[in-house]
């Protein structure tokens, strides 16, 4: 008898679930997502992330942003996209402030933007290591808080939805300023 | 040879593979001009200003465009895994990338497979995915920056975003805890160089120093200049050096660069990449005991 071997199918660990009320509601994702070129796997998530389905995808964690305005674009409801370890769920919600005097640094997880304090123009943003954050930085230098393109909108990784969250706390401080 | 890999922010441009120059504030490869700006380009362009003036062979460089959606990082690992045996690098970095864990494994399994295994150095997205894959021991340097080592630190985390928010806290004066805490988990390389307000060069989970002047603080909102200090280390390591010498001076180096171009935060990396032959000019000899390399090795 022949030996028929199977193609081995790449493997894949992206480090990150989306989790779905509804089956047919992953089952879509994943078809929407592939489409998109995005690496997926259709699993069972761990019983302690089950929050009414039993049906998860496995993605790259790191490309949640891309795949929250996919989602969006295409109307795919979700619960939540979370990381596989449980620990770790939460996404870094503080930020911290530097005065430079001239400028002011906003560190938001590992991300950072640093904007002139008499214009608003944003002079660097610093950290990550995503490949959309050399993107980011060419396109937001130079720009006012108000006006630069916002990471979330043009940006796929967690690197950027963390430069999101400096720059909407930058603007906050800038405008905050002005008006005291 | 000295080997590095990463993306840069260019959509369109396709996997180059080969050698690359500095011309005019560009690196210049394959006929296309790349900017030396935060990421690939200013790691590139630190590790150019070593080999140039050290007169050693220039690093040949494996980059592509990637704008965030990871087929450029993709076209990179599988360029990697493909072709690692033949290439006899004595020194591979690798920078940003779209993480993946699995591309990764393959690739240091092919590394580890090689004749002779190059220094590996990882930072940025490239060292997430080792410390994510549960690679870490299989490189040389990792060179977080403060965030970053409270990611190696919590044994969990896929990526900084993901850090416990005590950990994230922590002054880098304390460091050294989290250092300790990356190796007990091995999620550190064997030398870590963390870049901070304060730098520290750590081996095996020991901390053999520690680089405080000149003090720039405003180095860390410049953009780049923790790509530039992993570019210097990476030359400095192809030049010879020891893995903690080559980290100490790349330390040394980067916050003298900033000191001569007087830093503010509004200050662009490549301003800062402009004076790194000053620099060597003036400290090289006496830091290193490299005060010129005739011809290349």
């Amino acid at each position: 008898m022949k030996d028929l071997k199977r193609k081995k199918k790449a493997s894949f660990e992206g480090g990150g679930l989306v989790i779905f009320r509804e089956v047919q509601e992953a089952m879509k994702a994943e078809k929407v997502l592939k489409g998109a070129d995005y690496k997926v796997k259709l699993v069972a998530p761990p019983p302690q992330l089950r929050k009414g389905c039993d049906l998860a995808l496995e993605v790259n964690l790191v490309e949640q942003l891309g795949l929250e305005r996919l989602f969006k674009e295409k109307d795919i409801e979700y619960v939540d996209i979370t990381p596989l370890k449980l620990e770790t769920s939460e996404l870094l919600n503080i930020v911290k402030v530097t005065d430079f005097g001239d400028w002011v640094m906003v560190k938001a997880g590992n991300m950072k933007i640093t904007f002139d304090k008499n214009d608003g123009m944003i002079v660097n943003t610093s950290g990550g290591g995503c490949p959309d954050i050399p993107h980011l930085h060419a396109e937001m230098i130079g720009k006012k808080l108000t006006e630069a393109p916002r990471p979330r909108d043009i940006g796929f990784t967690l690197c950027a939805l963390m430069l999101d969250r400096a720059l909407e706390e930058g603007i906050d401080i800038w405008q905050g300023g002005r008006q005291s | 040879m000295m080997l590095l890999a990463g993306t840069v922010p260019l959509k369109d441009l396709p996997l180059i593979a080969g050698e690359v120059r500095a011309e005019q504030g560009f690196l210049v490869a394959d006929g296309h001009r790349i900017p030396c700006t935060q990421g690939t380009g200013a790691m590139i362009s630190a590790a150019l200003a070593v080999t140039d003036y050290l007169k050693l062979d220039r690093p040949r460089i494996v980059i592509a465009g990637d704008v965030g959606q990871g087929e450029g990082s993709r076209s990179i690992y599988e360029y990697l895994i493909q072709r690692m045996p033949e290439l006899s690098a004595k020194v591979l970095t690798l920078h940003y990338c779209l993480p993946d864990m699995a591309l990764t494994k393959r690739l240091c399994e092919v590394v580890v497979s090689c004749e002779e295994k190059p220094v590996m150095i990882a930072d940025a997205a490239s060292m997430y995915a080792a410390k994510a894959a549960g690679l870490a021991v299989e490189f040389d340097i990792f060179a977080p920056d403060a965030t970053e080592m409270a990611f190696l630190a919590d044994s969990d985390a896929t990526h900084p975003a993901y850090i416990a928010r005590h950990l994230f806290d922590t002054d880098i004066t304390e460091t050294p805890k989290l250092v300790t805490a990356a190796y007990q988990h091995q999620n550190a390389a064997k030398l870590l160089l963390v870049k901070g307000a304060i730098d520290y060069v750590v081996r095996d989970g020991e901390i053999l120093t520690t680089i405080t002047e000149p003090n720039i603080p405003e180095l860390e909102a410049i953009g780049g200049t923790g790509d530039t200090i992993t570019g210097l280390a990476s030359a400095f390591v192809y030049a010879g050096l020891e893995l903690h010498e080559a980290s100490i001076i790349a330390a040394k180096a980067n916050r003298m660069a900033g000191k001569f171009a007087q830093a503010t935060p509004a200050t662009k990396v490549r301003q800062i990449i402009n004076h790194f032959p000053a620099v060597f000019e003036e400290h090289l000899c006496q830091w290193s005991g490299v005060c010129y390399i005739e011809g290349g090795n």
